[in-house]
């Protein structure tokens, strides 16, 4: 149904609203926890907060509220800390370096953005990291253009400059093999964002890489009995190990009896059930539900919205599409935004 | 862009014809392409925040604006068109307490039926507590029906303009209709004649006309009308009232007629008679149903047998007048064609009946006065509109139309997704009560829980998708939690999402969040807001809020960390004037030793500090002597460190000095020597922490405690010194 003039009093409408204007330049962004606060990197390693004029209307305009040089060269992607650590946000810059920024008042001094620490990595670039609260401890997640993956651990709750590195492995199932020299594109880091900590820490990984071992994206779970990181599930069929990912995203888990992972490769974006098998020696049972295809080209990134129902995903076609499940549980493009 | 869903060949799960194509909505930034990257985020609810970053434009840098890049928020409202956003914010807030009220009502049902007491006659009689529910709802979408019948005052007035109902509270009324009043049932057919008098005239487009709307345009007429028997409009617009059985309005347009006019009453007699005649026949139609409103014409009869032979007996009258000689004496051909199609309707002439109504439900329903007056099964009702629905096709995006066919189908599924096509999650999650009411089978279907939607039911992901709608506005989103705690399985996950993610600066807003915690027992995510509170506040200067904060969520792991910091900044500076600043966090931590070890010495050491500055304010050497007390405490508590043995003892060298009179015993002094004793030898020890004292204080407070030690032991009484005390 639908099509005449009487339809279009029941349209659904989206209604957008500009927040703010960002400075020239400005070449990725990321919202905190709560939407007010927007952190901005760009191209001449500058890194820029803006915040909500009204912080008490959600919707509010935002202001630039403070604005530095974080590095001598763009800075690729920003990403918040978690709330429960403080302001601070953590920034990849283009020469590969990783920094950790953060708000404090001391002493006399007021209230800045205060460089509290420098992860140092000798010829590999940081190409994506992600932060995960895990019982008590914070976890940082860092994968690197020679396909290593490192694993940090916050040793203070109070101080963000104390970070220990608890492992560092690469993202392949047979770690006994050496690989050559490995040149990545990019990588993309998804934790398991349980809030309840009933359930071991676990994140996927997926690397655009030229070597088709380290692509594929797996599911890495902390073994708290023998203290290591360990590879519970590869997240593609045997004849796709070698795709490229592009981006990948854990949804969040509001009571669903399994896990809904989403794959972005070369072949479209895969949607994965992951369930928990007790009786499987800790192994994951995984099942591809769908294979969705709509951007033309790379997918740029997915994002889960709150309740893990809908993935909103961007790409190179400059659309963003929105992909929602259907009562058979049939997955389906259910909303595309175009720039007009 | 065709819709893509998932490749059949690759999923598990077979290609559903069901799925749509995706909506394309259009976003207006304003900026000129190419963009380098778009980046997407979801903020509360169903609003996503875009941004669009600019490629720099060498050619020309900053050519019309400055801007890098822009960022959107996109509300995904779904659904409620017709209302604007202020009404659906006051249907929203209006209707909690009907569905709070009813979902409590349910709970203790289901409290009671566990209990098998009583269950079945409280599941009979549920439909009437949905009754009550579905009444509240209707009240809050409107003010009641705008009747197109009413009999009001001015003469030239046939239908009333009130405030314009809406297609929401139709759809919902309808609904009421054939899922919850059970009473309803018996009389279904005038029940839809009621409802098609309230709410005819939404029924009307752009491609559809109704009577209603012919009604409309023949009252703007009235006025300008001097022989209103002449136009043929007013005869249409009064057979096609009577064909939906608005009496009233059909005998009062008669009694328009200008035969009623005093000057023409003379000439005009057998004609005004047979006005009359029809007009009184109008008003005593015989009615299937138990009654009508006061002063509404029409006879009514409840029981099959009563109406049936008053049916024939007006029928017969009707019949009779037919046949009178009087219409060869009416002289006004008008008047003789109008209100002989009057007479045709009322005969049930299914041709006339089809051509004085408009609307495919208009036509249902005259066939239900005139001609099938005991349909009463769906099915019936079905078959009849489905011819009717051939004579008079609807235009596609009649809002009706769907929603009707799925009731008269008796299919659930479609009429919830008519209800979510059209009207939006608020109706859904709402009429999920009506379609249940009294329905084993939508019931079943609504309530049993689906592996594909994560183990919820229909029901619960309507009530989850309704409650995101909330959550996207600061102002609804309060009430959001009453639906999610109406979710048993996935509710109270969401909700938790929802409030960690509301933010914490705002006392006044992170106290309800809390009070939203306390009430549905989130014990977990409110220690995370206090939490989350107690770290912005610390690290931000207010170190005060910080521990009160950290204090409420019970952090004793960063509760211990602020200790240890104090702890160490105390070991740093003793005699640093910045204490004053640390002396109320000290105070704050309180002296619950089990927060933190170090504590228990750090409200010594503040208390100890206190009464030195009284003494150096020169105050009298009662203030010396507590001094001292406080010294002997905390130099014989083990929680003291090691490091802070010589600060204290060096701080402490005036009081050891005391010009009065020595202010420790000799046991006291042997005390504090064994301490300085002890020191002395952990000094040399590997690894010894050495204060950052001058490197004489240790010989000097030695000098000091052997002084004091010899003052005391010269004013000691013999009978007091133990060692002195020789036995009997």
């Amino acid at each position: 149904m639908g099509g005449s003039q009487e339809h279009q009093k029941f349209q659904k409408a989206a209604m957008e609203k500009t927040l703010v204007n960002l400075k020239e330049g400005s070449i990725c962004c990321s919202w905190n926890y709560c939407g007010q606060r927007l952190a901005s990197g760009s191209s001449d390693g500058g890194l820029s907060i803006y915040d909500s004029i009204d912080p008490t209307t959600p919707s509010s305009s935002l202001r630039l509220t403070s604005s530095w040089k974080a590095h001598e060269r763009g800075v690729e992607k920003v990403v918040w800390v978690p709330p429960e650590y403080g302001d601070a946000v953590a920034c990849i810059c283009n020469d590969g370096t990783l920094s950790l920024w953060e708000e404090t008042e001391e002493d006399t001094q007021p209230l800045t953005w205060k460089l509290c620490k420098l992860f140092e990595s000798n010829k590999s670039q940081a190409l994506d990291l992600q932060f995960g609260v895990c019982l008590t401890s914070l976890k940082l997640v860092v994968a690197y253009s020679d396909g290593l993956v490192k694993v940090y651990e916050l040793l203070e709750p109070l101080e963000l400059n104390m970070w220990q590195l608890q492992a560092q492995f690469q993202n392949v199932t047979d770690s006994t093999s050496r690989f050559g020299k490995l040149a990545c594109l990019s990588a993309s880091v998804a934790w398991n964002q349980q809030r309840n900590g009933s359930q071991q820490s676990s994140f996927i990984l997926g690397f655009n890489s030229d070597l088709p071992q380290f692509n594929s994206a797996k599911v890495w779970e902390f073994d708290e009995a023998h203290q290591r990181w360990l590879s519970v599930a590869e997240l593609a069929l045997p004849e796709d190990k070698g795709d490229r990912v592009y981006a990948v995203a854990w949804a969040p888990n509001i009571g669903r009896p399994y896990e809904v992972v989403a794959v972005a490769t070369c072949k479209g974006i895969a949607m994965w059930h992951l369930v928990s098998d007790s009786d499987t020696d800790g192994r994951i049972s995984k099942e591809k539900v769908a294979l969705l295809s709509g951007h033309d080209g790379e997918v740029w990134q997915l994002e889960w919205d709150m309740s893990g129902m809908t993935l909103a995903s961007t790409g190179g076609d400059g659309v963003v599409r929105l992909w929602q499940s259907n009562l058979n549980g049939v997955w389906h493009e259910q909303a595309a935004l175009e720039s007009s | 862009m065709p819709s893509l869903v998932s490749d059949p060949g690759e999923s598990l799960v077979p290609f559903s014809p069901q799925v749509g194509e995706p909506v394309v909505y259009p976003l207006r930034h304003g900026l000129k392409p190419p963009f380098t990257r778009l980046s997407i985020s979801w903020s509360r609810g169903n609003s996503l925040r875009v941004a669009f970053f600019k490629t720099p434009n060498e050619a020309s840098p900053s050519s019309d604006d400055e801007t890098g890049g822009k960022v959107l928020e996109v509300k995904l409202a779904e659904g409620g068109g017709e209302t604007d956003e202020a009404q659906r914010r006051r249907i929203a807030y209006e209707s909690v307490s009907a569905f709070a009220h009813l979902q409590m009502r349910r709970n203790s049902a289901d409290s009671l039926s566990r209990m098998s007491y009583g269950s079945s006659s409280y599941r009979a009689e549920w439909w009437q507590h949905v009754m009550e529910y579905s009444k509240q709802i209707s009240s809050i979408l409107g003010a009641p029906k705008a009747s197109s019948s009413s009999v009001i005052e001015d003469p030239k007035t046939v239908v009333k303009l009130e405030e314009e109902p809406t297609c929401l509270k139709a759809a919902w009324d309808l609904m009421e209709i054939f899922y919850v009043d059970k009473q309803a049932r018996a009389w279904l057919p005038e029940r839809l004649v009621d409802w098609l008098a309230g709410y005819d005239g939404l029924l009307s487009g752009p491609v559809d006309s109704t009577i209603y709307s012919k009604l409309l345009s023949l009252q703007k007429e009235l006025v300008n009308l001097q022989v209103i028997e002449d136009e043929p409009k007013y005869w249409e617009a009064m057979s096609s009232a009577l064909a939906v059985g608005w009496l009233d309005i059909v005998v009062k347009l008669l009694r328009l007629h200008g035969s009623y006019k005093l000057d023409q009453l003379g000439n005009r007699e057998t004609e005004n008679g047979l006005v009359e005649a029809v007009a009184v026949l109008v008003s005593t139609m015989p009615r299937m149903r138990p009654g009508l409103a006061a002063q509404k014409p029409g006879r009514c009869y409840d029981t099959k047998p009563d109406f049936f032979k008053a049916w024939e007996k007006w029928r017969g009258q009707i019949a009779k007048l037919d046949c009178s000689p009087f219409w060869v004496e009416c002289g006004h051909r008008p008047t003789r064609e109008g209100l002989w199609n009057l007479l045709q309707v009322m005969l049930g002439n299914t041709s006339s009946l089809a051509s004085v109504t408009c609307h495919w439900l208009e036509l249902c329903i005259s066939h239900f006065l005139y001609v099938r007056h005991f349909t009463m099964s769906l099915e019936a009702i079905h078959s009849l509109a489905q011819k009717c629905m051939q004579l008079k096709p609807p235009s596609d995006s009649q809002w009706l139309t769907g929603l009707m066919f799925g009731i008269l189908e008796e299919n659930t599924e479609v009429v919830l997704a008519e209800c979510s096509r059209v009207f939006g999650p608020w109706m859904v999650t709402h009429a999920i009560e009506l379609l249940t009411a009294d329905n084993v089978q939508a019931d079943f279907l609504l309530h049993e829980e689906r592996y594909n939607l994560g183990g919820i039911s229909i029901e619960e992901l309507h009530r989850i998708v309704y409650a995101q709608v909330l959550s996207s506005h600061a102002l609804t989103w309060p009430i959001a939690p009453v639906y999610l705690a109406s979710c048993p399985k996935q509710g109270f996950g969401l909700l938790e999402i929802l409030l960690y993610r509301q933010p914490v600066q705002h006392d006044k807003t992170l106290l309800k969040n809390l009070e939203i915690c306390r009430l549905y027992e989130l014990d977990n995510i409110s220690s995370c807001l206090k939490k989350i509170t107690g770290m912005l506040h610390w690290k931000h200067g207010k170190k005060g809020s910080g521990v009160f904060w950290l204090q409420q969520a019970q952090d004793d792991v960063r509760l211990n960390r602020i200790a240890q910091q104090l702890f160490e900044f105390v070991g740093k500076s003793v005699s640093d004037d910045s204490f004053k600043q640390w002396e109320g966090l000290i105070e704050l931590l309180g002296s619950e030793a089990s927060t933190a070890g170090g504590l228990e010495f750090l409200h010594k050491y503040k208390d100890f500090k206190k009464s030195l500055q009284k003494v150096q304010d020169g105050k009298a050497s009662d203030a010396a002597r507590q001094a001292i007390e406080y010294l002997i405490q905390l130099m014989k508590n083990p929680s003291t460190p090691e490091r802070f043995w010589l600060p204290l003892l060096h701080d402490s060298v005036n009081l050891l000095n005391w010009r009065e009179r020595p202010l420790m015993n000799v046991s006291e002094t042997n005390l504090l020597l064994s301490k300085l004793q002890e020191l002395s030898l952990a000094r040399l020890r590997p690894g010894f922490c050495d204060s950052h004292l001058p490197p004489q204080a240790l010989s000097s407070v030695r000098l000091a405690l052997a002084t004091n030690l010899g003052r005391a032991i010269l004013e000691l009484k013999p009978q007091e010194d133990p060692e002195f005390r020789t036995p009997y």
